[in-house]
């Protein structure tokens, strides 16, 4: 029973953990028994029913929509008694799977207090936090996050302690978010990302001298990981435009100069690094960074600017034949960058981002631990790689992509429901062709006259008995003899004195006494016999009636149950409409939604490349301009 | 004139390096989508409010929009149960309606690839399960394999299970049970089961009441 004992555990939130796990503790599968007792979760079961098990089926595949409705039928229709608490909690824990967060939030406020262990609770409160967050509902989050009481394994608690601290900060609660970071010590990497992003949010609340102390501790991080290497760099150059911004060029050059060169953030870096070296007037030494970037990809925010910078550092050099050169290819770049986000915006508003990225998944799953995971070759994703990966995206694509599950399952079922009006009207239909056979049948068979029959041959069992009445008891051809010899006697007895008839009298006495002696010796066993008979008889009459009963109630019952099953499917149209109706509304204002956020960020690039533009063209105006009035002079 | 000009232009590069610095702020933070699965786990709290806007950043709309969702799921959820109810009591009615269950306790020495089902010498089932639906079984998962009609009275199931033995061996079984079908539901599991003393699967179908 190893694998029936780990149901429970694998259970609300062991279902939880087992998703959780295979993303974040990959070392310790949730599903297996050890982990669960490090993780701590319900006490084992046994399946004490078979359709609470159906469930499960369905849950350990992922198919959380499946699972969510054999499980409310199974609630329904009372199969899965034995296991009442658990599958409520199941319940929850199938909602929270299936993105349905309020409906989970209602059910873990209602059971997690009382019946379930802390740890499965802790882990319950965990990721309804989690999702809160993700969905940006700050104080339900927050709620749900502080109901997690002690400690959780240790990389959840670290997730679970930044997670609280961002809710804090996207509160505007800074200091509560401080105090909740102040003096946790976890994991090296939670504990660099907690101070990396109270570093940022202290930035923007212009509390400068309090972020640059956490930013510069992460930008020093002595490591060799390679996530803590990106962190690190996000760190640096968070912390150099910060001193940018505060007016500190020879500050912030210190911490840009810490972003390792090949690395994600390096074109920002480089670029930053040239500004706080233009700040300074070393406009030479700008160009260095500058020059490096001017060769990279131009689809980079980064590199765009540094088609504006370079130029602008030779005009400062009075280099400005170079510059000219420059500030020129600057505008016809930015001119066919713009040209080709343009693209993408028609593509987005056309629809083909949405359907790109869902026909993207091949799996055909849903629910909120799906993450679209790889970006489709469209030129879109490119422009868009941020935004994409981005809480607010992937939250309302999961909506998008279970509404449209949604109406492809209504879809089904409404093809269903039609099979089912045409089969409760066929069977309305041969129902009434055979009634007057049913009836005539039924007519033929008159239980209580057999009934009636039935108690006058026990009647005449026991008057025999108590009799002593042999003969009633013999068989038809003793009875025909015995009614032949007293019939002979009878006549016999006519002639009295006929004395020529006395050897026949005499032969007479010996035949009925013979008889007599015969029936006489199988009494005993002919009345064992006949009452044995009557029980069988009472056993088939008691079949007969049953059987007579309920055809006779199938025929009665049979238009109610007829009309009221079509009353169920002329019920359920409505309902597949009025959904279908919302649902369409529903994903297309999620699709719009979406793509109006993608096309705001590419417009807000494009907004960008102008203004580029149009600073490129006054740059070169102005050059020209100087070259103008220096030939004029001379 | 050319002083102005020169100005106009520094200044307005300076602006842009700001516009740039707190994007800077904001994708500085902003998770790598090709970042690995520690990092992904961890993107939502590292990132910064601006650059990965948990949702509710970018205001009602969002929310509202989820909100109408998850009042959509609930509801397609309640739907396709009362559809699942009637389909189950319209095709399968309780007084004829048999139902036989699959369940695989351990597996260690039996892998399941297919159970065929015959009831009364008729095939009714022949099922080939995926990985995921072996692995859901061998996690506790139960599945319903068959669901029918029969008439009352007396019946015979034979099942046979294909799949893997120990050391990968091929593997063929056969269960048998007669039984008596009586007004109401017939609940029948198969039983895949490990019998440690022999090293080998054993294969029973239980009556439930």
């Amino acid at each position: 029973m190893r694998w029936r004992r780990a149901t429970i555990a694998a259970l609300a939130l062991g279902a939880l953990a087992g998703r959780a796990s295979a993303a974040d503790e990959p070392a310790a599968p949730a599903a297996a028994p050890a982990a669960q007792q490090a993780s701590g979760t319900l006490a084992p079961t046994r399946i004490k029913d078979l359709y609470y098990g159906d469930v499960l089926f369905y849950f350990y595949q992922d198919d959380y929509f499946g699972a969510l409705t054999r499980l409310r039928a199974a609630q329904e229709k009372d199969r899965v008694s034995h296991h009442a608490d658990e599958a409520e909690l199941l319940l929850g824990g199938l909602w929270l799977s299936y993105g349905e967060h309020i409906e989970a939030g209602k059910i873990f406020e209602r059971l997690l207090a009382s019946n379930v262990s802390p740890s499965v609770a802790n882990r319950a409160w965990y990721y309804l936090g989690k999702i809160w967050y993700q969905r940006g509902y700050w104080s339900e989050a927050e709620g749900a996050l502080r109901k997690v009481k002690g400690e959780l394994p240790p990389r959840l608690e670290g997730e679970k302690r930044n997670l609280l601290a961002q809710v804090l900060i996207q509160q505007g609660r800074y200091d509560d978010a401080i105090a909740e970071l102040n003096g946790w010590r976890g994991s090296p990497d939670w504990t660099a990302y907690a101070q990396f992003n109270l570093g940022v949010a202290l930035v923007r609340k212009g509390r400068m001298n309090d972020a640059a102390a956490l930013l510069d501790g992460v930008g020093r991080i002595p490591t060799s990981d390679e996530e803590l290497l990106a962190l690190r760099d996000k760190a640096n150059l968070a912390l150099g435009y910060a001193y940018l911004q505060a007016d500190q060029p020879a500050n912030a050059k210190i911490p840009l100069q810490r972003v390792r060169l090949q690395g994600v953030q390096s074109n920002k870096a480089l670029l930053a690094v040239g500004w706080a070296d233009s700040a300074e007037q070393k406009y030479r030494e700008a160009l260095v960074p500058w020059m490096e970037l001017h060769g990279r990809n131009l689809l980079d925010a980064a590199v765009q600017e540094s088609y504006l910078a370079v130029p602008y550092a030779f005009a400062k050099l009075n280099a400005n034949a170079q510059a000219a050169d420059y500030y020129n290819t600057a505008i016809n770049s930015y001119t066919s960058e713009s040209a080709r986000i343009d693209e993408s915006i028609a593509a987005i508003r056309a629809g083909k981002l949405l359907d790109t990225l869902i026909a993207n998944d091949r799996e055909g799953r849903n629910g909120w631990f799906w993450q679209l995971e790889n970006l489709p070759q469209a030129p879109e994703s490119r422009y868009l790689y941020h935004l994409l990966a981005g809480n607010e995206f992937q939250e309302g694509l999961k909506n998008y992509r279970d509404l449209n599950f949604m109406q492809r399952n209504l879809a089904e079922w409404s093809r269903s429901l039609v099979a089912f009006g045409d089969m409760v009207d066929t069977r309305q239909k041969a129902y009434e062709q055979r009634l007057p056979k049913i009836d005539a049948s039924l007519s033929g068979v008159d239980p209580k006259a057999l009934q009636d029959k039935r108690v006058e041959l026990e009647s005449r069992l026991n008057e025999a008995e108590h009799g002593g009445d042999v003969v009633a008891l013999g068989t038809a051809h003793e009875q025909d003899m015995w009614a032949r010899i007293i019939g002979m006697e009878d006549a016999l007895a006519a002639q009295p004195d006929d004395r020529s008839l006395d050897e026949t009298r005499d032969k007479v006495r010996l035949l009925k006494g013979v008889l007599s002696w015969q029936m006489n010796e199988s009494y005993k066993a002919r009345i064992w016999t006949t009452r044995r008979s009557l029980k069988e008889l009472d056993l088939a009459l008691r079949e007969m009636e049953k059987r007579w009963l309920r055809v006779q109630q199938a025929r009665d019952s049979f238009p109610n149950d007829t009309a009221g099953f079509a009353t169920r499917v002329a019920a359920l149209k409505p309902r597949i409409d009025a959904l279908n109706t919302r649902l369409a509304a529903a994903s297309q204002a999620q699709g719009e939604y979406l793509a109006g956020i993608a096309v705001k960020e590419l417009e807000a690039q494009k907004g960008r490349l102008a203004s580029y533009q149009v600073q490129a063209r006054f740059a070169l105006a102005t050059i020209y301009d100087r070259a103008a009035n220096a030939g004029s002079t001379q | 004139m050319l002083r102005s000009l020169a100005q106009w232009c520094r200044a307005s590069f300076v602006s842009v390096a700001l516009l740039c610095a707190a994007g800077a702020l904001a994708d500085g933070a902003a998770p790598a989508a090709n970042a690995p699965a520690a990092s992904t786990a961890t993107a939502p709290a590292a990132a910064p409010p601006a650059a990965t806007a948990p949702a509710g950043a970018s205001g009602g709309e969002f929310k509202s929009l989820d909100q109408e969702v998850q009042s959509l799921k609930t509801e397609v959820v309640e739907l396709n149960k009362d559809l699942f109810v009637l389909e189950e009591e319209l095709l399968f009615p309780a007084n004829t309606q048999i139902a036989v269950f699959v369940s695989l306790d351990v597996g260690d020495f039996f892998a399941v690839d297919s159970v065929t089902l015959k009831i009364d010498d008729n095939e009714v089932a022949n099922y080939l399960y995926t990985q995921r639906e072996a692995e859901a079984l061998m996690r506790g998962g139960v599945h319903r394999l068959y669901l029918g009609n029969l008439k009352v009275g007396k019946h015979e199931l034979v099942a046979f299970f294909t799949g893997k033995g120990t050391h990968e061996r091929d593997y063929k079984r056969g269960a048998t049970l007669s039984f008596d079908k009586g007004i109401g539901a017939k609940y029948l599991e198969l039983k895949i089961s490990d019998r440690v003393r022999k090293l080998q699967p054993e294969f029973i179908v239980k009556e439930w009441e």
